[in-house]
C-alpha cells in the first residue's frame, strides 16, 4: 500500500513539474513533506526538504535543455528514508536520510533520460494530432495534448517506488552491518546539507553571489557564536 | 464587420487549458500541441464553419515555444488577432506573426525572471524558513509565490487578449529584469543563511565537529562548484569525506 501511495505522489509530482500548472508543488521543498505526510512521517519529509530544495535549486527547464528530474529523486529519497526508518523501528534520522540520498539521488539523472524518451513519444502524439486535424476532427486533434501527461506519470510512478524499495532494503542492512557508522553518517548529512546550500547559491547565477553567500554564512555563524558565548559568560 | 467578442466562460476555459501548455512537449513542435489545445475553445467560438476552424487550428499547430507563464500573454494576444481575422480586418497570417515575434523575447524574459530568479528565491526562502521556523514557513512562501505567479499569469493573458501588440509596453513597464537581479542577490544571501542554520544545527545536535565539517563543506563546496565540479559527485565526495573524518575522529578518540 505504501508503495502505491508513493507511486501516486511521485506520478502526480512528475505531471505538475512540467505538464500541468508548475506551481512549485513538485519542488523538493513542497514534495518532500507531502510525500512524508502521505507515507505517515511528515517530519522525515521536512528533514530532507530544505537540503534537497537547495541542492536542486538550479534544476530548471530552460528552453529545450532538460534538467535533472528533481521530483523523481525527491520522491524516491523520501520514500526510501521513511520506509527504511520504519523497518528499523524509528522515525527518519539524519543518518538514514543521508543513506537514502546516496542511494536514490542518481534517479534524478535517470529521470532526465526518461524525459528524453517522453519527448520522442510526444512527437508521435504530435503526428497523430496533425493526422486527426487533416481529417477534420479538431477536438480529437487537440486532445492528444492531454495524453502527453500519461507517460511522465507512469515513469515516476514506477521508478520512485523502485528506488525507495532498494533504499528500504539496503539502509537497514548497512546500519546493521556497521552499527558504529550512525554517528559519522549524521555528520555526513550535515555536510551534504551544507553543500546543498552552496549549490543553491551557485545556481542563482548572481555576480555578487559568492560575497553574499560567504558574507551571510559568516555573519550568521558569528552572531550565533557571540550570542552563545555571551550567554555562557552571563551564566 | 464588427470584431466578435469571446464569452468570459470560454476565456476562463482557454486560461485553464493554458496550464497544460507543456503536457505534450516535443522536439519537433515544442509547445505546439499545448498551444492548439489552449486556443481551441476560442477558435470554436470564432469559426462556426468547420473548414475555417480546421484552417485556424492548423495555424496554431505549428512550432511554438515560450516560457509557460509568459505564454499566457501570447495565447491571449493570438485570440485578440484571431477575432480580427474572423471579422476580416486582418489576414490569417497576423496571429502567426504575433506569435513568431513575441515567443523568443518573452521566453527569455520568463526564463530570466521566473525560472532563474523568482522561483529559486522562494525556494531558498522556504528552505531557510523551514530550517528556522518549520513547515508553516513553507506554506507561506509557496502561497506568496503562487499569488505572484498566478496574478502575473492571469494579468498577462487578459492584457494580451485586450491589447494584442500593446502587451509589449505593459510587460516592459513591469521591470522584470531589474527585479530578477535583486531576487537573485537575495536568494544567494538566503542560501548563506541556510548554510549557517545547517552549521549551527549540526553543532547543536552532533557537537562542534559536525558544525565545523558542515562549515567546511559549505565553503569548499561553493568554490568547487564555481570551478566546474559536477553537483552529484561533489555531494558524494562531501558526504563521504565527512563520514570518513567523523569515523576517524571517533576511532582516535576511542583509542586515547
Amino acid at each position: 500500500m505504501e508503495y502505491l501511495v508513493l507511486a501516486a505522489v511521485a506520478g502526480l509530482a512528475a505531471v505538475e513539474r512540467k505538464g500541468f500548472l508548475q506551481a512549485m508543488l513538485s519542488r523538493p521543498i513542497a514534495l518532500a513533506p507531502l510525500a512524508g505526510w502521505a507515507l505517515g512521517d511528515v517530519r522525515g519529509g521536512l528533514l530532507v526538504a530544505p537540503p534537497l530544495e537547495l541542492f536542486w535549486l538550479g534544476a530548471v527547464n530552460l528552453g529545450a535543455a532538460l534538467p535533472v528530474h528533481e521530483a523523481l529523486g525527491t520522491s524516491a529519497i523520501v520514500g526510501g528514508a521513511v520506509l527504511a526508518a520504519r523497518a528499523l523501528g524509528s522515525a527518519v534520522t539524519p543518518d538514514v536520510a543521508l543513506l537514502a540520498v546516496l542511494c536514490c539521488a542518481p534517479l534524478a539523472l535517470a529521470g532526465r533520460r526518461a524525459d528524453r524518451l517522453v519527448e520522442m513519444v510526444n512527437e508521435r502524439l504530435d503526428a497523430s494530432a496533425v493526422r486527426a486535424l487533416a481529417s477534420g476532427r479538431t477536438a480529437a486533434a487537440v486532445r492528444f495534448n492531454v495524453y502527453g501527461l500519461a507517460l511522465p506519470f507512469l515513469v515516476a510512478a514506477v521508478l520512485a517506488p523502485l528506488g525507495a524499495a532498494l533504499a528500504a532494503l539496503l539502509i537497514p542492512a548497512v546500519l546493521a552491518a556497521l552499527p558504529t557508522a550512525a554517528e559519522p553518517l549524521r555528520h555526513g548529512f550535515f555536510a551534504f546539507a551544507a553543500l546543498a546550500c552552496a549549490s543553491g547559491a551557485k545556481a542563482l547565477r548572481a555576480r555578487a553571489a559568492p560575497g553574499l553567500f560567504y558574507g551571510a554564512l559568516g555573519a550568521a555563524v558569528a552572531v550565533a557564536l557571540a550570542v552563545a558565548l555571551s550567554r555562557r559568560l552571563a551564566a | 464587420m464588427s470584431v466578435p467578442e469571446i464569452p468570459r466562460r470560454t476565456l476562463v476555459r482557454v486560461f485553464w487549458r493554458c496550464l497544460f501548455l507543456q503536457a505534450a512537449w516535443n522536439r519537433r513542435g515544442m509547445q505546439n500541441l499545448g498551444f492548439a489545445y489552449a486556443i481551441e475553445p476560442a477558435l470554436r467560438r470564432l469559426y462556426p464553419d468547420p473548414a475555417r476552424r480546421v484552417e485556424a487550428l492548423a495555424r496554431h499547430l505549428g512550432f511554438f515555444n515560450c516560457h509557460p507563464y509568459m505564454a499566457a500573454a501570447i495565447v491571449g494576444g493570438a485570440i485578440h488577432h484571431e477575432r480580427r481575422v474572423a471579422a476580416g480586418l486582418e489576414p490569417p497570417s497576423a496571429p502567426l506573426q504575433y506569435k513568431a515575434t513575441l515567443q523568443g523575447p518573452l521566453a527569455a524574459l520568463g526564463d530570466g525572471f521566473f525560472w532563474t530568479a523568482l522561483r529559486p528565491f522562494f525556494g531558498a526562502l522556504a528552505a531557510v524558513g523551514s530550517l528556522l521556523l518549520g513547515w508553516p514557513a513553507i506554506v507561506v512562501a509557496l502561497t506568496v509565490y503562487n499569488v505572484i505567479h498566478l496574478w502575473l499569469r492571469i494579468g498577462l493573458f487578459r492584457a494580451g487578449y485586450d491589447g494584442g501588440d500593446a502587451i509589449v509596453g505593459r510587460i516592459a513597464r513591469l521591470g522584470l529584469p531589474m527585479a530578477a537581479d535583486r531576487l537573485r542577490r537575495g536568494g544567494a544571501a538566503l542560501c548563506g543563511l541556510a548554510a549557517a542554520a545547517v552549521v549551527l544545527r549540526g553543532a547543536a545536535d552532533e557537537g562542534l565537529a559536525a558544525g565545523a565539517v558542515a562549515a567546511l563543506a559549505a565553503a569548499a563546496g561553493y568554490l568547487a562548484l564555481a570551478r566546474g565540479a559536477r553537483l552529484l559527485p561533489a555531494a558524494y565526495v562531501a558526504a563521504l569525506l565527512a563520514v570518513a573524518a567523523a569515523a576517524l575522529a571517533g576511532r582516535l578518540q576511542g583509542g586515547l
